[in-house]
């Protein structure tokens, strides 16, 4: 049997943060909840209180001058987790002013403590503690009664056994000299970023005693549930010495949707890669991705569409990919919010990757998708991209991202990101002009250690969908866009 | 002020005690269990901003109540309401008090809903010697 102190921890309630806390809250512990003015401090407090608030661990939330506590009642209740049922039974609110108003740490303390002794809560929740301490500070001796305020504060909250918090307005210039911060078991600041036009919301676990928080800056919302966190994706592996192909994934291959493509794919896709399909608009890109989620959904795959350059509406237009959303083989992202974080959307991707037990997914297209990310993470979107398709790969779920390049003839590009390096396979889709019309051509220019067709075929949209045609065999300079009939003679087949 | 809530305005009714000798002793005990809860919830400010504004509401109907600043000490917060009650009949005096707590309980309701404030009247008034129910129906 181990000696050691065994510490439970607790489940917030709140989705993401028991992550960013490295497993949940510290039964016991001694919480920091800080921010600016606005960033959802009282929000999340209070999200926590109705979770871990129950008829035998009950919390008691102190309100002090600052928000109004009808205020706070009134609006906290128009979010999902205040549960009304809970006040009285679970959850008691007290209001301090008075105490401080009168005079004195001492009072205050004594408040506290006398109605924890009466409730017996497991949880205490002060908000704001900040005005606790600036307003005790003007009516008392001086400074000199804060720590001590803080330390005894701090001792009775072990003792009664409570996990405590206390919610404050600090910027982080003063949480370096507050003594209240390096008497903290947990430290949590929420933050709104401003960048260009667009507010983030971030939130970082700055310290939490005897357990391994997840580090850095994480993105937040807060909607009619309350506080959803999006923990930041961090790339994982490890670094081997030994370089071993990993040809798990090709002896298994996926078929496109579209005759004759995988076969110049070498045999259809391979199970796990990413496939980028690129070209300009109207090549048929999303005619693909939807003929892709169609052969998935023949074999009994489900699949998950993002589309960000389409409203739902116009994404349902497509009869094809309506009924296979109707049947529920395909589930749909809802990207229209503008300045996403790379992390929500990768969440809500995973979150329905894991729901429908979906084995293809399809992003169309990486520019709308730049487009609708906030200015922070579009800034650095192959950084953002590079992480998002190595957390989905690591799914083994097989991708489709579709991008829009401009037809450039003076140039051979694949990307408009400088980014086509982390996709596994690309087609490119291109325009050429051939006897008075436009055409559409089509080629596989990589599928990562595997054999491909290097043809470049000519194709056309029905409404059947992508069909693909003859080799341009007899043309030269197809990529100028206008190729030109290579009149050369051709050598006669080896008869010997 | 309006109480929409049904089981809210059941709660006002049956607070009412038609008993002459104990009218204004038992209101008074009442209110000084609903202040003592709500001041415990809201602070002393955010109460005597909701009673000041329900007795200003009430006045239009009974304009012989009084308004003055509300005491701090618990014994002595309602003597104005007290000594406006004790002026007139038992019957008057029961309806100004009615009247008085639904505007109070309509302002709470308006800003922290019905059920909150059924709950928060429910648990202040478990203490009280007048068991609830026990009233005459209006």
């Amino acid at each position: 049997m181990s000696n050691k102190a065994n510490i439970e921890r607790l489940s917030t309630g709140v989705p993401g943060l028991d992550n960013l806390l490295g497993g949940g809250l510290p039964e016991f512990s001694f919480n920091l909840i800080v921010g600016t003015p606005g960033s959802g401090k009282t929000t999340l407090a209070h999200q926590m209180m109705f979770s871990l608030a129950t008829p035998d661990t009950k919390a008691l939330y102190f309100t002090v001058l600052g928000e109004p506590a009808l205020k706070m009642l009134r609006y906290q209740q128009q979010f999902a987790f205040f549960d009304i049922t809970k006040i009285e039974e679970s959850i008691q609110f007290v209001h301090l002013s008075a105490d401080l108003l009168d005079g004195g740490f001492d009072r205050v303390m004594a408040h506290i403590a006398d109605k924890i002794k009466v409730y017996a809560p497991k949880f205490v929740f002060v908000d704001s503690f900040r005005t606790v301490a600036r307003s005790a500070k003007e009516n008392t001796r001086g400074d000199s009664d804060l720590p001590r305020f803080l330390q005894q504060l701090g001792m009775q909250m072990n003792s009664w056994q409570t996990t405590s918090f206390l919610i404050g307005e600090y910027v982080s210039p003063e949480s370096e000299t507050s003594p209240l911060f390096a008497m903290a078991d947990g430290i949590i600041c929420l933050s709104q970023s401003l960048h260009r036009n667009s507010m983030l919301r971030k939130i970082q676990v700055v310290k939490m005693r005897g357990q391994a928080q997840r580090s850095g800056l994480h993105t937040f919302r807060i909607d009619d549930d309350g506080v959803r966190i999006f923990p930041r994706a961090i790339v994982k592996g490890s670094i081997s010495t030994k370089v071993a192909p990993d040809t798990a994934g090709l002896e298994t291959r996926l078929p496109v949707g579209t005759p004759g493509l995988d076969d110049m794919l070498g045999g259809g896709l391979p199970m796990g890669y990413s496939l980028l399909a690129v070209g300009p608009s109207g090549c048929g890109k999303t005619v693909l991705a939807t003929q892709f989620l169609a052969e998935g959904v023949r074999q009994g795959e489900p699949g998950v569409i993002a589309a960000f350059e389409k409203s739902p509406s116009q994404l349902l237009g497509n009869k094809k990919l309506y009924s296979m959303v109707e049947a529920g083989d395909v589930g749909v992202i809802n990207t229209r919010s503008l300045d996403l974080s790379i992390d929500e959307t990768l969440h809500d991707m995973i979150k329905m990757i894991q729901k429908m037990k979906a084995k293809r997914v399809v992003i169309d297209s990486l520019s709308g998708f730049e487009l609708a990310l906030a200015p922070e993470f579009s800034e650095n979107f192959r950084g953002s991209l590079y992480r998002m398709i190595a957390e989905l790969t690591d799914l083994r779920v097989a991708i489709l991202m579709t991008s829009e390049l401009e037809d450039r003839y003076t140039d051979l590009r694949f990307s408009p990101f400088g980014n086509a390096f982390l996709a596994d396979a690309i087609i490119m889709q291109r325009y050429i002009q051939l006897a008075g019309q436009f055409k559409r051509v089509l080629s596989v220019v990589k599928v990562r250690g595997s054999a491909h067709s290097k043809d470049i075929r000519l194709f056309e949209i029905t409404d059947d969908g992508i069909v693909i045609g003859d080799v341009l065999s007899d043309y030269n300079g197809i990529t100028t866009g206008r190729p030109e009939l290579d009149r050369r003679p051709k050598c006669p087949p080896d008869k010997g | 002020m309006q109480i929409h809530d049904l089981l809210l305005r059941q709660l006002i009714i049956e607070l009412t005690d038609p008993d002459p000798e104990k009218m204004v002793d038992n209101a008074i005990e009442q209110w000084q269990l609903i202040a003592a809860h709500i001041i415990s919830i809201i602070g002393e400010g955010g109460f005597n901003a909701l009673y000041d504004r329900s007795v200003i509401l009430t006045q239009s109907t009974f304009p012989w109540l009084l308004t003055c600043e509300l005491q701090p000490s618990a014994h002595k917060r309602f003597s104005a309401l007290r000594a406006s009650l004790e002026d007139q009949t038992t019957a008057l005096a029961s309806e100004a008090n009615y009247l008085l707590l639904v505007n109070f309980t309509g302002i709470l309701e308006s800003l922290i809903g019905a059920e909150l404030t059924t709950r928060i009247f429910r648990s202040a008034l478990e203490e009280t010697r007048i068991p609830i129910g026990k009233g005459v129906n209006k």
